[in-house]
């Protein structure tokens, strides 16, 4: 179900791209009810209009019928958030998000794999935790950019998603008492992904028992911008290998970084070997 | 096979090429991003062709040895020791100008069409820090030779 939700998604995406018309950086939609495509909760669909609305980086909203669907599309911008991670050097890749829908969805299959919390690893707006939250999951945010960090906390008065200011590479997570973690990482293989990656894994391993009940999703891409892993998995093969974990399934999901591009963003979700 | 007459010819040609780019460098007070990633392209453009020339006019030693080693010499002394540090100075103080601006234009509540629009000041930035980097890649070659 949550993979025919997945592909219903990638579907309205395509529409949605040949109907807008608008010139945002950053554009998605989120239905407005619950549909046949798309059988989402009407009381989570209203959080993560919630979020969408309360969200300074959207600045225009409108009705739109996408396919079949009626919907609310989000028009946003980012540019000063990019503007304050590369003066401060803080961060590794700058903000770009994956879609709301995206990130509901995402957060739905690692439910359904079993996990219990959250950990979103360069979390920007938060996001990934917040939709975890809606799907009543334990959630943790961890972003290195302060001024992402305030933006989280004006949304985490919805519902807190324990927005933290803080290196992912650096933080405690011992702090948090993970029992069946996840964590999805922030960034592209290639844009920074690995070395963050690489050391929440260092960390995680250094806590009793934590790596084998955890589970990892990282952001992939298959832009011929990037040169391939030899290893494949969108760029995070060699990753996975080295560390000893194994590929459990990939979603393809749009993201704010590839709308205008004709493949998604592959997600893959894997865990300890 | 291109007679060494031909070769010269085309070498001579590159050459003046370039010559008219550095001097349009260094004339101009505001050069595009275009403008500079030509001038780069035809200084690496020839750099190349010297290399590869080189060997060639070491066994037919003539005008073509002399060509190769005044060209060197004006990329050397004129290029990468002048009107590469201008670039450099110029596109870094453009950056730095273009970020202060769009720092002080913060403000959370702008109608669409200001966003939107500032929004290709933006564009502008990155293509200009994409072209510093690129440019500040050419300064860390010439110091590795």
């Amino acid at each position: 179900m949550i993979s025919d939700i997945a592909k219903n998604l990638v579907g309205l995406k395509k529409e949605f791209v040949k109907v807008y018309d608008g010139n945002s950086q950053i554009q998605e939609f989120i239905p407005k009810s619950k549909s046949e495509l798309l059988p989402i909760e009407e009381s989570h669909l209203d959080l993560l209009h919630e979020f969408a609305t309360t969200n300074p980086i959207y600045y225009n909203s409108f009705e739109k019928k996408i396919g079949s669907v009626d919907c609310i599309v989000y028009e946003g911008d980012i540019n000063k958030y990019w503007l304050n991670s590369i003066q401060h050097g803080s961060s590794k890749a700058p903000f770009s998000p994956t879609w709301m829908m995206s990130g509901y969805v995402g957060a739905m299959f690692a439910k359904e794999l079993g996990y219990s919390e959250v950990i979103d690893i360069g979390s920007g707006d938060g996001r990934i935790a917040y939709c975890a939250k809606v799907l009543d999951m334990k959630s943790y945010s961890i972003e290195i950019d302060d001024m992402l960090v305030e933006l989280q906390k004006s949304l985490a008065l919805t519902l807190d998603f324990h927005p933290c200011c803080s290196d992912a590479v650096t933080f405690d997570y011992s702090s948090l008492r993970l029992t069946k973690p996840i964590f999805f990482i922030g960034g592209l293989a290639q844009m920074g992904g690995i070395a963050l990656a690489s050391g929440v894994l260092d960390k995680i391993g250094h806590i009793s028992n934590l790596k084998k009940n955890s589970g990892w999703a990282f952001a992939g891409t298959l832009s011929k911008k990037y040169s391939a892993d030899p290893k494949n998995e969108a760029g995070w093969g060699t990753l996975i290998e080295e560390n000893n974990l194994k590929s459990v399934k990939t979603i393809s999901l749009p993201t704010a970084w590839t709308f205008h591009e004709s493949d998604e963003t592959p997600y893959i979700f894997a865990k300890s070997n | 096979m291109a007679s060494s007459e031909d070769i010269f010819q085309m070498f001579d040609s590159e050459t003046k090429k370039l010559q008219n780019l550095i001097d349009i460098a260094d004339s101009k007070t505001d050069m595009n991003i275009h403008e500079i990633v030509e001038t780069y392209y035809q200084v690496m453009n020839v750099s190349s062709m010297a290399t590869m020339l080189k060997e060639q006019a070491y066994s037919e030693p003539g005008s073509l040895l002399a060509k190769i080693r005044e060209t060197e010499k004006m990329i050397s002394e004129k290029f990468d020791s002048s009107t590469h540090l201008k670039i450099l100075a110029k596109i870094s103080l453009s950056v730095q100008v273009m970020t202060k601006n769009l720092q002080s234009g913060h403000s959370d509540e702008k109608p669409k069409e200001q966003v939107e629009s500032d929004a290709k000041l933006f564009e502008s930035l990155r293509q200009a820090m994409s072209t510093r980097e690129f440019v500040e890649q050419y300064g860390k070659g010439i110091s590795h030779d």
